[in-house]
Protein backbone atom coordinates (compact mmCIF):
# COMPACT_ATOMS: atom_id res chain seq x y z
CA UNK A 1 0.00 0.00 0.00
CA UNK A 2 0.76 3.71 -0.46
CA UNK A 3 1.35 6.10 1.69
CA UNK A 4 2.83 9.56 1.91
CA UNK A 5 5.44 10.71 5.04
CA UNK A 6 5.84 14.32 4.48
CA UNK A 7 4.40 14.31 1.30
CA UNK A 8 6.56 11.79 -0.14
CA UNK A 9 5.47 8.72 -1.46
CA UNK A 10 6.38 5.11 0.48
CA UNK A 11 5.51 1.84 -0.49
CA UNK A 12 4.63 -0.50 2.40
CA UNK A 13 3.24 -4.02 2.98
CA UNK A 14 -0.02 -4.54 4.97
CA UNK A 15 0.22 -4.61 8.31
CA UNK A 16 3.18 -2.70 8.45
CA UNK A 17 3.37 0.62 10.58
CA UNK A 18 4.41 3.89 11.01
CA UNK A 19 7.64 2.99 11.95
CA UNK A 20 8.13 1.10 8.34
CA UNK A 21 7.20 4.40 6.51
CA UNK A 22 9.62 6.29 8.79
CA UNK A 23 12.25 3.64 7.99
CA UNK A 24 12.02 4.29 4.10
CA UNK A 25 11.51 7.86 4.71
CA UNK A 26 15.03 8.16 6.57
CA UNK A 27 13.38 9.71 9.12
CA UNK A 28 13.81 7.52 12.30
CA UNK A 29 16.55 9.28 12.97
CA UNK A 30 14.80 12.43 13.33
CA UNK A 31 12.50 11.07 15.52
CA UNK A 32 15.03 9.97 17.77
CA UNK A 33 15.96 13.47 17.79
CA UNK A 34 12.84 13.78 19.59
CA UNK A 35 10.67 15.01 16.29
CA UNK A 36 7.15 13.54 16.44
CA UNK A 37 4.55 11.61 13.35
CA UNK A 38 1.12 13.16 13.33
CA UNK A 39 -1.74 12.31 10.85
CA UNK A 40 -3.18 14.89 8.53
CA UNK A 41 -5.72 16.07 11.13
CA UNK A 42 -2.69 16.94 13.46
CA UNK A 43 -3.10 14.06 16.12
CA UNK A 44 0.01 12.26 17.13
CA UNK A 45 0.47 8.80 16.32
CA UNK A 46 2.38 6.24 17.89
CA UNK A 47 5.49 4.51 15.87
CA UNK A 48 3.82 1.43 16.28
CA UNK A 49 0.47 2.90 14.78
CA UNK A 50 -1.24 1.04 12.07
CA UNK A 51 -1.17 2.98 8.18
CA UNK A 52 -4.23 2.72 5.86
CA UNK A 53 -3.61 3.19 1.88
CA UNK A 54 -3.21 7.14 0.81
CA UNK A 55 -2.51 8.00 4.60
CA UNK A 56 -0.52 10.86 4.67
CA UNK A 57 2.07 11.66 7.87
CA UNK A 58 3.83 14.29 8.88
CA UNK A 59 6.95 14.05 10.75
CA UNK A 60 7.56 17.95 12.64
CA UNK B 1 -55.18 8.73 54.07
CA UNK B 2 -52.47 9.50 56.22
CA UNK B 3 -50.49 6.16 54.41
CA UNK B 4 -51.79 7.24 51.12
CA UNK B 5 -49.49 11.06 51.67
CA UNK B 6 -46.87 9.11 52.66
CA UNK B 7 -46.74 7.03 49.55
CA UNK B 8 -47.54 9.98 47.60
CA UNK B 9 -44.69 11.62 48.94
CA UNK B 10 -42.37 8.43 48.55
CA UNK B 11 -43.06 9.01 44.74
CA UNK B 12 -42.19 12.55 44.67
CA UNK B 13 -38.96 11.89 46.48
CA UNK B 14 -37.91 8.99 43.97
CA UNK B 15 -38.66 11.14 40.95
CA UNK B 16 -36.82 13.79 42.12
CA UNK B 17 -33.82 11.91 43.34
CA UNK B 18 -33.83 9.05 40.71
CA UNK B 19 -30.73 9.37 38.25
CA UNK B 20 -31.98 11.64 35.36
CA UNK B 21 -34.88 13.16 37.08
CA UNK B 22 -38.49 14.39 36.62
CA UNK B 23 -36.31 15.82 33.34
CA UNK B 24 -35.18 12.60 31.91
CA UNK B 25 -31.71 13.09 31.92
CA UNK B 26 -28.63 11.56 33.07
CA UNK B 27 -24.47 11.12 32.40
CA UNK B 28 -22.89 8.81 31.09
CA UNK B 29 -18.81 8.47 31.74
CA UNK B 30 -17.06 6.44 28.91
CA UNK B 31 -13.07 5.52 30.22
CA UNK B 32 -11.20 3.90 27.23
CA UNK B 33 -7.66 2.50 26.42
CA UNK B 34 -6.41 1.32 23.41
CA UNK B 35 -3.47 -1.03 21.98
CA UNK B 36 -1.92 -1.90 25.61
CA UNK B 37 0.09 -4.94 23.54
CA UNK B 38 1.29 -5.36 26.96
CA UNK B 39 3.60 -2.36 27.61
CA UNK B 40 3.25 -3.03 31.35
CA UNK B 41 5.91 -0.85 33.03
CA UNK B 42 6.79 2.99 32.07
CA UNK B 43 8.92 3.41 29.59
CA UNK B 44 10.61 6.05 27.36
CA UNK B 45 10.07 6.02 23.85
CA UNK B 46 11.74 6.69 21.05
CA UNK B 47 13.19 10.40 21.42
CA UNK B 48 11.78 10.68 24.50
CA UNK B 49 13.23 11.72 27.76
CA UNK B 50 10.33 10.89 30.39
CA UNK B 51 8.60 7.65 31.40
CA UNK B 52 5.51 7.03 30.49
CA UNK B 53 3.00 4.66 30.82
CA UNK B 54 2.71 1.91 33.49
CA UNK B 55 -0.66 -0.28 33.40
CA UNK B 56 -0.86 -0.04 37.13
CA UNK B 57 -0.90 3.78 37.31
CA UNK B 58 -3.38 3.66 34.73
CA UNK B 59 -5.64 1.27 36.30
CA UNK B 60 -5.17 3.89 39.52
CA UNK B 61 -6.48 6.88 36.94
CA UNK B 62 -9.40 4.56 36.22
CA UNK B 63 -9.51 4.11 39.88
CA UNK B 64 -10.32 8.18 40.61
CA UNK B 65 -12.02 8.32 36.98
CA UNK B 66 -14.91 6.15 38.10
CA UNK B 67 -17.23 8.59 39.46
CA UNK B 68 -21.37 7.87 40.97
CA UNK B 69 -22.29 8.43 37.13
CA UNK B 70 -22.93 5.41 35.22
CA UNK B 71 -19.33 4.37 34.07
CA UNK B 72 -18.16 2.02 31.32
CA UNK B 73 -14.36 1.39 31.10
CA UNK B 74 -14.10 0.08 27.54
CA UNK B 75 -11.02 -1.99 25.06
CA UNK B 76 -10.23 -0.44 21.65
CA UNK B 77 -8.01 -4.10 20.63
CA UNK B 78 -4.62 -5.00 21.05
CA UNK B 79 -4.27 -5.43 24.25
CA UNK B 80 -2.48 -8.69 24.56
CA UNK B 81 0.42 -9.19 22.18
CA UNK B 82 3.37 -7.05 21.49
CA UNK B 83 5.65 -6.83 24.27
CA UNK B 84 7.34 -10.38 26.63
CA UNK B 85 5.43 -9.49 29.19
CA UNK B 86 2.59 -10.26 27.11
CA UNK B 87 3.69 -12.36 24.49
CA UNK B 88 5.30 -15.01 26.65
CA UNK B 89 2.56 -16.29 28.78
CA UNK B 90 0.35 -15.41 25.76
CA UNK B 91 -1.78 -12.76 26.65
CA UNK B 92 -2.78 -13.97 30.14
CA UNK B 93 -0.86 -11.50 32.37
CA UNK B 94 -3.14 -8.71 29.95
CA UNK B 95 -6.45 -10.57 30.64
CA UNK B 96 -5.61 -10.84 34.30
CA UNK B 97 -4.86 -6.90 34.75
CA UNK B 98 -8.03 -6.39 32.69
CA UNK B 99 -10.22 -8.45 34.71
CA UNK B 100 -8.65 -6.38 38.10
CA UNK B 101 -9.19 -3.10 36.27
CA UNK B 102 -13.19 -4.60 35.90
CA UNK B 103 -13.38 -3.77 32.02
CA UNK B 104 -16.74 -3.64 30.51
CA UNK B 105 -15.82 -4.88 27.09
CA UNK B 106 -13.22 -5.07 24.80
CA UNK B 107 -13.18 -5.79 20.72
CA UNK B 108 -10.48 -8.07 19.50
CA UNK B 109 -7.76 -6.26 17.53
CA UNK B 110 -6.09 -7.71 14.94
CA UNK B 111 -2.99 -8.61 17.33
CA UNK B 112 -5.62 -10.63 19.44
CA UNK B 113 -5.56 -13.62 16.29
CA UNK B 114 -2.10 -14.10 16.91
CA UNK B 115 -1.87 -16.52 19.24
CA UNK B 116 -4.16 -18.76 16.51
CA UNK B 117 -7.91 -19.08 17.25
CA UNK B 118 -7.07 -21.68 20.26
CA UNK B 119 -4.87 -19.29 22.32
CA UNK B 120 -7.96 -16.44 21.31
CA UNK B 121 -10.63 -18.64 22.55
CA UNK B 122 -8.13 -18.99 25.60
CA UNK B 123 -8.00 -15.22 26.14
CA UNK B 124 -12.13 -14.92 25.75
CA UNK B 125 -12.69 -17.67 28.41
CA UNK B 126 -10.27 -15.95 30.89
CA UNK B 127 -12.08 -12.55 30.48
CA UNK B 128 -14.64 -11.84 32.58
CA UNK B 129 -16.18 -9.04 30.10
CA UNK B 130 -17.25 -9.83 26.64
CA UNK B 131 -14.88 -10.23 23.76
CA UNK B 132 -15.98 -8.51 20.37
CA UNK B 133 -16.07 -8.73 17.04
CA UNK B 134 -19.16 -8.16 14.78
CA UNK B 135 -17.77 -8.38 11.60
CA UNK B 136 -15.74 -12.00 12.36
CA UNK B 137 -17.56 -15.20 11.67
CA UNK B 138 -16.26 -18.78 12.69
CA UNK B 139 -15.69 -17.97 16.15
CA UNK B 140 -18.35 -18.14 17.83
CA UNK B 141 -16.87 -17.34 21.55
CA UNK B 142 -16.36 -13.73 19.67
CA UNK B 143 -19.54 -11.57 20.44
CA UNK B 144 -20.81 -9.02 17.87
CA UNK B 145 -22.09 -6.92 20.99
CA UNK B 146 -23.03 -6.36 24.58
CA UNK B 147 -26.00 -4.35 26.05
CA UNK B 148 -25.60 -2.44 29.16
CA UNK B 149 -28.31 -1.83 31.28
CA UNK B 150 -27.08 1.04 33.21
CA UNK B 151 -29.24 3.75 35.59
CA UNK B 152 -30.79 5.99 33.53
CA UNK B 153 -29.46 4.65 29.97
CA UNK B 154 -29.14 1.60 27.94
CA UNK B 155 -25.92 1.16 25.87
CA UNK B 156 -24.98 -0.70 23.01
CA UNK B 157 -21.18 -1.63 22.18
CA UNK B 158 -20.47 -3.47 18.80
CA UNK B 159 -16.89 -4.22 17.88
CA UNK B 160 -15.59 -4.37 14.90
CA UNK B 161 -11.63 -4.81 13.73
CA UNK B 162 -9.63 -4.02 11.11
CA UNK B 163 -10.52 -6.67 8.20
CA UNK B 164 -6.79 -6.58 6.82
CA UNK B 165 -6.27 -9.24 9.70
CA UNK B 166 -6.23 -11.55 7.50
CA UNK B 167 -3.21 -10.38 5.94
CA UNK B 168 -1.12 -8.78 9.24
CA UNK B 169 -1.21 -12.09 10.53
CA UNK B 170 -0.11 -15.90 10.04
CA UNK B 171 -2.98 -17.61 7.41
CA UNK B 172 -3.10 -20.71 10.38
CA UNK B 173 -4.33 -17.96 13.21
CA UNK B 174 -7.32 -16.97 10.61
CA UNK B 175 -8.30 -20.27 9.17
CA UNK B 176 -11.88 -20.82 9.27
CA UNK B 177 -12.57 -17.06 9.67
CA UNK B 178 -14.26 -14.37 7.66
CA UNK B 179 -13.94 -10.94 7.74
CA UNK B 180 -16.97 -8.71 6.60
CA UNK B 181 -16.68 -5.09 6.57
CA UNK B 182 -17.08 -3.33 9.50
CA UNK B 183 -20.05 -0.94 7.59
CA UNK B 184 -21.90 -4.71 6.70
CA UNK B 185 -21.74 -5.52 10.07
CA UNK B 186 -22.38 -2.39 11.67
CA UNK B 187 -25.22 -1.66 9.72
CA UNK B 188 -27.12 -5.11 10.06
CA UNK B 189 -27.01 -5.05 13.94
CA UNK B 190 -28.04 -1.26 14.56
CA UNK B 191 -31.88 -1.66 13.61
CA UNK B 192 -31.75 -4.10 16.86
CA UNK B 193 -29.72 -2.34 18.70
CA UNK B 194 -31.59 0.97 18.18
CA UNK B 195 -34.82 -1.24 19.63
CA UNK B 196 -32.92 -2.20 22.57
CA UNK B 197 -30.50 0.52 23.53
CA UNK B 198 -30.50 4.51 23.67
CA UNK B 199 -26.76 4.96 23.17
CA UNK B 200 -25.24 2.79 20.24
CA UNK B 201 -21.05 2.77 21.00
CA UNK B 202 -18.80 1.16 17.98
CA UNK B 203 -15.93 -0.16 19.87
CA UNK B 204 -13.49 -0.20 17.04
CA UNK B 205 -10.26 -1.70 15.72
CA UNK B 206 -10.07 0.32 12.44
CA UNK B 207 -7.79 3.17 12.67
CA UNK B 208 -8.91 6.09 12.95
CA UNK B 209 -9.37 7.07 9.13
CA UNK B 210 -11.73 4.11 9.26
CA UNK B 211 -13.19 5.47 11.90
CA UNK B 212 -13.98 8.92 10.16
CA UNK B 213 -15.00 7.03 7.18
CA UNK B 214 -17.56 4.25 9.06
CA UNK B 215 -18.97 7.47 10.83
CA UNK B 216 -19.66 9.19 7.53
CA UNK B 217 -21.05 6.40 5.83
CA UNK B 218 -23.42 4.87 8.81
CA UNK B 219 -25.48 7.73 9.90
CA UNK B 220 -27.16 6.48 13.78
CA UNK B 221 -23.54 5.41 15.68
CA UNK B 222 -23.47 7.97 18.94
CA UNK B 223 -19.41 7.18 19.91
CA UNK B 224 -16.57 5.28 17.74
CA UNK B 225 -14.32 4.23 20.93
CA UNK B 226 -11.24 3.71 18.74
CA UNK B 227 -7.91 1.89 18.27
CA UNK B 228 -5.39 0.28 15.92
CA UNK B 229 -3.88 3.67 14.40
CA UNK B 230 -2.33 4.66 18.25
CA UNK B 231 -3.53 8.33 17.45
CA UNK B 232 -3.54 10.32 20.57
CA UNK B 233 -6.91 12.36 19.99
CA UNK B 234 -6.42 14.65 22.53
CA UNK B 235 -10.11 16.28 21.91
CA UNK B 236 -12.86 14.18 20.71
CA UNK B 237 -13.61 14.68 16.68
CA UNK B 238 -17.14 14.96 15.52
CA UNK B 239 -18.11 13.56 12.31
CA UNK B 240 -21.97 14.00 11.60
CA UNK B 241 -23.21 13.33 14.72
CA UNK B 242 -20.50 10.92 15.84
CA UNK B 243 -18.20 11.48 18.47
CA UNK B 244 -14.84 9.95 17.79
CA UNK B 245 -12.27 9.50 20.66
CA UNK B 246 -8.94 6.50 20.60
CA UNK B 247 -6.48 6.84 23.80
CA UNK B 248 -2.95 6.43 21.85
CA UNK B 249 -0.82 3.25 22.91
CA UNK B 250 0.87 1.24 25.50
CA UNK B 251 -1.10 2.34 28.35
CA UNK B 252 0.12 6.25 28.20
CA UNK B 253 -2.77 7.49 28.62
CA UNK B 254 -6.61 7.42 29.28
CA UNK B 255 -9.61 8.67 27.76
CA UNK B 256 -12.48 10.09 29.55
CA UNK B 257 -15.71 10.97 27.54
CA UNK B 258 -18.18 12.23 29.39
CA UNK B 259 -21.59 12.35 27.51
CA UNK B 260 -24.77 14.28 28.87
CA UNK B 261 -28.02 12.74 28.22
CA UNK B 262 -31.39 13.69 27.74
CA UNK B 263 -34.04 11.30 27.55
CA UNK B 264 -31.54 8.98 26.25
CA UNK B 265 -30.26 11.12 23.44
CA UNK B 266 -26.64 12.68 23.67
CA UNK B 267 -26.78 16.85 24.18
CA UNK B 268 -23.49 17.40 25.58
CA UNK B 269 -20.41 15.85 25.42
CA UNK B 270 -16.59 16.52 26.64
CA UNK B 271 -13.73 14.93 26.79
CA UNK B 272 -9.94 14.56 27.79
CA UNK B 273 -6.99 12.21 27.31
CA UNK B 274 -5.04 11.91 30.47
CA UNK B 275 -1.41 10.66 30.06
CA UNK B 276 -0.18 7.81 32.45
CA UNK B 277 2.95 8.11 34.21
CA UNK B 278 4.46 7.32 37.45
CA UNK B 279 4.80 11.28 38.03
CA UNK B 280 0.57 11.03 38.00
CA UNK B 281 -0.57 9.23 40.79
CA UNK B 282 -1.29 6.78 42.95
CA UNK B 283 -1.03 3.05 41.18
CA UNK B 284 -3.55 0.81 41.89
CA UNK B 285 -1.97 -1.85 44.42
CA UNK B 286 -3.96 -4.60 43.01
CA UNK B 287 -2.61 -4.78 39.40
CA UNK B 288 0.59 -3.19 40.60
CA UNK B 289 1.03 -6.88 42.28
CA UNK B 290 -0.11 -8.55 38.89
CA UNK B 291 2.45 -6.75 37.12
CA UNK B 292 4.89 -7.62 39.26
CA UNK B 293 3.71 -11.15 39.42
CA UNK B 294 3.89 -11.68 35.93
CA UNK B 295 7.59 -10.10 35.48
CA UNK B 296 8.38 -12.87 37.98
CA UNK B 297 7.15 -15.44 35.66
CA UNK B 298 8.37 -14.28 32.98
CA UNK B 299 12.04 -13.41 33.67
CA UNK B 300 11.97 -17.18 34.61
CA UNK B 301 11.10 -18.14 31.85
CA UNK B 302 13.65 -15.75 30.27
CA UNK B 303 16.45 -18.00 31.97
CA UNK B 304 14.54 -21.73 31.12
CA UNK B 305 17.16 -23.72 28.74
CA UNK B 306 15.63 -24.32 25.20
CA UNK B 307 18.62 -26.14 23.82
CA UNK B 308 22.30 -26.55 23.43
CA UNK B 309 24.90 -25.52 20.79
CA UNK B 310 27.69 -27.87 21.16
CA UNK B 311 29.73 -24.49 19.36
CA UNK B 312 30.10 -21.21 19.80
CA UNK B 313 27.58 -19.11 17.73
CA UNK B 314 29.52 -16.06 16.57
CA UNK B 315 27.19 -13.08 16.43
CA UNK B 316 30.02 -10.55 16.22
CA UNK B 317 31.54 -10.67 13.07
CA UNK B 318 27.98 -10.31 11.25
CA UNK B 319 28.57 -7.59 9.89
CA UNK B 320 31.87 -8.72 7.85
CA UNK B 321 31.31 -11.84 7.00
CA UNK B 322 29.64 -15.08 7.33
CA UNK B 323 28.89 -16.31 10.62
CA UNK B 324 27.51 -19.93 11.66
CA UNK B 325 24.94 -18.07 13.30
CA UNK B 326 24.09 -15.93 10.84
CA UNK B 327 23.57 -18.97 8.42
CA UNK B 328 21.48 -20.64 11.10
CA UNK B 329 19.30 -17.25 11.33
CA UNK B 330 18.72 -16.92 8.02
CA UNK B 331 18.19 -21.16 7.52
CA UNK B 332 15.54 -20.63 10.26
CA UNK B 333 13.93 -17.63 8.31
CA UNK B 334 13.62 -19.65 5.21
CA UNK B 335 12.34 -22.68 6.23
CA UNK B 336 9.38 -21.22 8.61
CA UNK B 337 8.47 -18.60 5.30
CA UNK B 338 8.96 -22.13 3.16
CA UNK B 339 11.09 -19.73 1.10
CA UNK B 340 13.62 -20.63 -1.81
CA UNK B 341 16.51 -18.09 -0.69
CA UNK B 342 16.77 -16.06 3.03
CA UNK B 343 18.27 -12.55 3.07
CA UNK B 344 19.20 -10.67 6.23
CA UNK B 345 20.70 -7.41 7.87
CA UNK B 346 23.77 -8.68 9.48
CA UNK B 347 22.64 -5.93 11.70
CA UNK B 348 19.65 -7.69 12.97
CA UNK B 349 21.65 -9.96 15.12
CA UNK B 350 23.54 -8.28 18.12
CA UNK B 351 25.63 -10.70 20.23
CA UNK B 352 27.02 -14.06 20.19
CA UNK B 353 26.08 -17.49 22.10
CA UNK B 354 28.59 -19.28 23.71
CA UNK B 355 28.92 -23.18 23.48
CA UNK B 356 26.87 -25.09 26.13
CA UNK B 357 23.00 -24.27 27.25
CA UNK B 358 20.97 -22.06 24.89
CA UNK B 359 18.48 -19.57 27.18
CA UNK B 360 15.94 -18.32 26.09
CA UNK B 361 17.30 -14.78 27.04
CA UNK B 362 20.54 -15.61 25.14
CA UNK B 363 18.27 -15.27 21.85
CA UNK B 364 16.35 -12.36 22.89
CA UNK B 365 19.86 -10.79 23.92
CA UNK B 366 20.83 -11.97 19.85
CA UNK B 367 17.78 -10.79 18.13
CA UNK B 368 16.55 -7.76 20.42
CA UNK B 369 14.78 -6.01 17.96
CA UNK B 370 11.03 -6.54 17.22
CA UNK B 371 11.13 -7.95 13.58
CA UNK B 372 9.10 -9.89 11.51
CA UNK B 373 9.37 -12.68 9.26
CA UNK B 374 8.45 -11.60 5.46
CA UNK B 375 8.86 -13.11 2.33
CA UNK B 376 8.70 -11.56 -1.36
CA UNK B 377 8.99 -12.71 -4.46
CA UNK B 378 12.08 -11.25 -6.26
CA UNK B 379 13.76 -11.45 -9.82
CA UNK B 380 17.43 -13.07 -9.48
CA UNK B 381 18.33 -9.60 -10.85
CA UNK B 382 16.84 -7.95 -7.66
CA UNK B 383 18.42 -10.92 -5.80
CA UNK B 384 21.85 -9.75 -6.93
CA UNK B 385 20.77 -6.19 -6.17
CA UNK B 386 20.32 -7.22 -2.76
CA UNK B 387 23.40 -8.63 -2.71
CA UNK B 388 25.15 -6.08 -4.45
CA UNK B 389 24.12 -3.55 -1.62
CA UNK B 390 24.75 -5.73 1.32
CA UNK B 391 28.22 -5.88 0.58
CA UNK B 392 28.62 -2.31 -1.19
CA UNK B 393 30.34 -0.79 1.90
CA UNK B 394 33.23 -3.12 3.07
CA UNK B 395 35.01 0.12 4.63
CA UNK B 396 33.91 -0.65 7.57
CA UNK B 397 31.66 -3.39 9.43
CA UNK B 398 28.26 -2.32 8.58
CA UNK B 399 24.78 -3.70 9.20
CA UNK B 400 23.75 -4.12 5.84
CA UNK B 401 26.01 -7.19 5.48
CA UNK B 402 23.77 -9.68 4.27
CA UNK B 403 23.86 -13.40 6.03
CA UNK B 404 21.78 -15.57 3.77
CA UNK B 405 20.51 -19.42 3.39
CA UNK B 406 19.36 -21.11 -0.15
CA UNK B 407 22.09 -19.14 -2.19
CA UNK B 408 25.92 -18.60 -2.06
CA UNK B 409 27.71 -15.91 -3.78
CA UNK B 410 31.38 -14.81 -3.95
CA UNK B 411 32.42 -11.26 -4.50
CA UNK B 412 35.36 -8.97 -5.04
CA UNK B 413 36.37 -6.75 -2.50
CA UNK B 414 38.64 -4.73 -4.87
CA UNK B 415 36.18 -4.03 -7.42
CA UNK B 416 33.77 -1.15 -7.37
CA UNK B 417 30.54 -0.87 -4.80
CA UNK B 418 27.87 -2.14 -7.05
CA UNK B 419 29.92 -4.26 -9.40
CA UNK B 420 31.40 -6.76 -6.82
CA UNK B 421 28.84 -9.81 -6.35
CA UNK B 422 29.95 -12.60 -8.40
CA UNK B 423 28.72 -16.52 -9.16
CA UNK B 424 25.47 -16.44 -7.27
CA UNK B 425 24.06 -20.26 -7.16
CA UNK B 426 20.49 -20.80 -5.88
CA UNK B 427 20.05 -24.08 -4.48
CA UNK B 428 23.33 -25.32 -6.17
CA UNK B 429 22.11 -23.81 -9.94
CA UNK B 430 22.99 -20.61 -11.29
CA UNK B 431 20.95 -17.16 -10.71
CA UNK B 432 18.67 -16.73 -13.59
CA UNK B 433 17.60 -13.02 -13.80
CA UNK B 434 14.94 -13.07 -15.27
CA UNK B 435 13.24 -16.27 -12.74
CA UNK B 436 11.22 -15.34 -9.97
CA UNK B 437 12.65 -16.50 -6.61
CA UNK B 438 10.58 -16.39 -2.94
CA UNK B 439 13.08 -14.53 -0.88
CA UNK B 440 12.69 -14.45 3.57
CA UNK B 441 13.41 -11.11 4.63
CA UNK B 442 12.35 -8.77 7.51
CA UNK B 443 10.04 -6.09 8.01
CA UNK B 444 13.07 -4.28 8.89
CA UNK B 445 14.72 -4.59 5.35
CA UNK B 446 11.48 -4.26 3.51
CA UNK B 447 10.69 -0.80 4.49
CA UNK B 448 14.00 -0.11 3.22
CA UNK B 449 16.17 -0.37 6.57
CA UNK B 450 20.11 -0.77 6.25
CA UNK B 451 19.51 1.20 2.40
CA UNK B 452 17.83 -1.71 0.85
CA UNK B 453 15.36 -0.36 -1.81
CA UNK B 454 15.24 -3.14 -3.75
CA UNK B 455 12.57 -4.99 -1.42
CA UNK B 456 10.19 -1.81 -1.75
CA UNK B 457 11.15 -2.01 -5.65
CA UNK B 458 9.80 -5.10 -5.73
CA UNK B 459 6.61 -4.31 -4.11
CA UNK B 460 5.84 -1.21 -6.35
CA UNK B 461 6.45 -3.14 -9.38
CA UNK B 462 3.54 -5.38 -8.07
CA UNK B 463 1.20 -2.07 -8.16
CA UNK B 464 -1.76 -1.60 -6.04
CA UNK B 465 -3.08 -4.18 -4.10
CA UNK B 466 -6.04 -5.98 -4.67
CA UNK B 467 -8.71 -5.98 -2.48
CA UNK B 468 -10.46 -9.31 -2.11
CA UNK B 469 -13.32 -9.08 -0.14
CA UNK B 470 -11.91 -6.64 2.07
CA UNK B 471 -8.59 -8.54 2.23
CA UNK B 472 -5.69 -6.71 0.51
CA UNK B 473 -3.06 -8.75 -1.42
CA UNK B 474 -0.01 -8.77 -3.49
CA UNK B 475 1.28 -11.17 -6.35
CA UNK B 476 4.64 -10.20 -4.57
CA UNK B 477 3.72 -10.83 -0.99
CA UNK B 478 4.71 -14.92 -0.29
CA UNK B 479 4.32 -14.40 3.22
CA UNK B 480 3.39 -11.79 6.04
CA UNK B 481 3.50 -12.76 9.86
CA UNK B 482 3.55 -9.10 12.07
CA UNK B 483 2.43 -11.65 15.02
CA UNK B 484 5.56 -13.22 15.59
CA UNK B 485 8.84 -11.75 16.21
CA UNK B 486 11.72 -13.15 14.56
CA UNK B 487 13.69 -14.18 17.83
CA UNK B 488 10.64 -16.41 18.73
CA UNK B 489 10.71 -17.90 15.41
CA UNK B 490 14.37 -18.99 16.35
CA UNK B 491 13.52 -20.42 19.43
CA UNK B 492 10.71 -22.51 17.85
CA UNK B 493 13.67 -23.86 16.19
CA UNK B 494 16.12 -24.71 18.47
CA UNK B 495 13.51 -26.29 20.83
CA UNK B 496 12.66 -28.61 17.74
CA UNK B 497 16.08 -29.43 17.31
CA UNK B 498 17.52 -29.48 20.60
CA UNK B 499 20.93 -29.76 19.95
CA UNK B 500 22.79 -27.63 17.09
CA UNK B 501 25.78 -27.21 15.79
CA UNK B 502 25.99 -25.19 12.99
CA UNK B 503 28.80 -24.63 11.20
CA UNK B 504 30.30 -21.58 8.55
CA UNK B 505 29.37 -23.51 5.12
CA UNK B 506 30.63 -21.12 2.69
CA UNK B 507 27.94 -19.28 1.23
CA UNK B 508 29.95 -15.95 0.78
CA UNK B 509 33.56 -16.14 0.24
CA UNK B 510 35.60 -12.99 -0.88
CA UNK B 511 37.38 -13.39 -3.38
CA UNK B 512 40.36 -10.95 -2.87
Amino acid sequence: MRVYVNQKPVDLVPGMQVKHALIQAGLMTAIAAGLKVYDEWGHEMGLDGSLAPGMKILVK
Amino acid sequence: MKRFRLVLLGLLLLLILAPGGYAGQTGLKIIYVNDFHGYAEPYKATGSGVPLGGIAYLAGAVDRARGKQPCLLLAAGDMTQGHPWANLVRGKSSLEVMNAMRFDAMVAGNHEFDFGPKGLKAMIAQARFPVLGANVKGLAALKPYVIKNLPGVRVAVIGVVTPETPVATHPRNVAGLTFSTPESAVRKYLPELKRRADIIIVLSHLGLQADKELAAKVPGIDVIVGGHSHTKVLQPELVGQTIIVQAWEHAKALGILNLKLKDGKVVEFNGELQEISPAGGAPNCQVQNVVARYQRQIDALLQRTIGETQVDLDGEHVRSGETNLGDFVADAMRQAARAEVAIINGGSIRSSIPRGQITMKDIYAALPFDNYLVGLSLTGAQVKAALEHGVARLDEPAGSFPQVSGLTFTYSRSAPAGDRVKDITVGGRPLEPQREYVVATNDYLVAGGDGYTVFGEALKSAGDYTNQGGTLTSSKLAYNDPGTWMRDLLVAAIQAQKTIAPKSDGRIKAMD
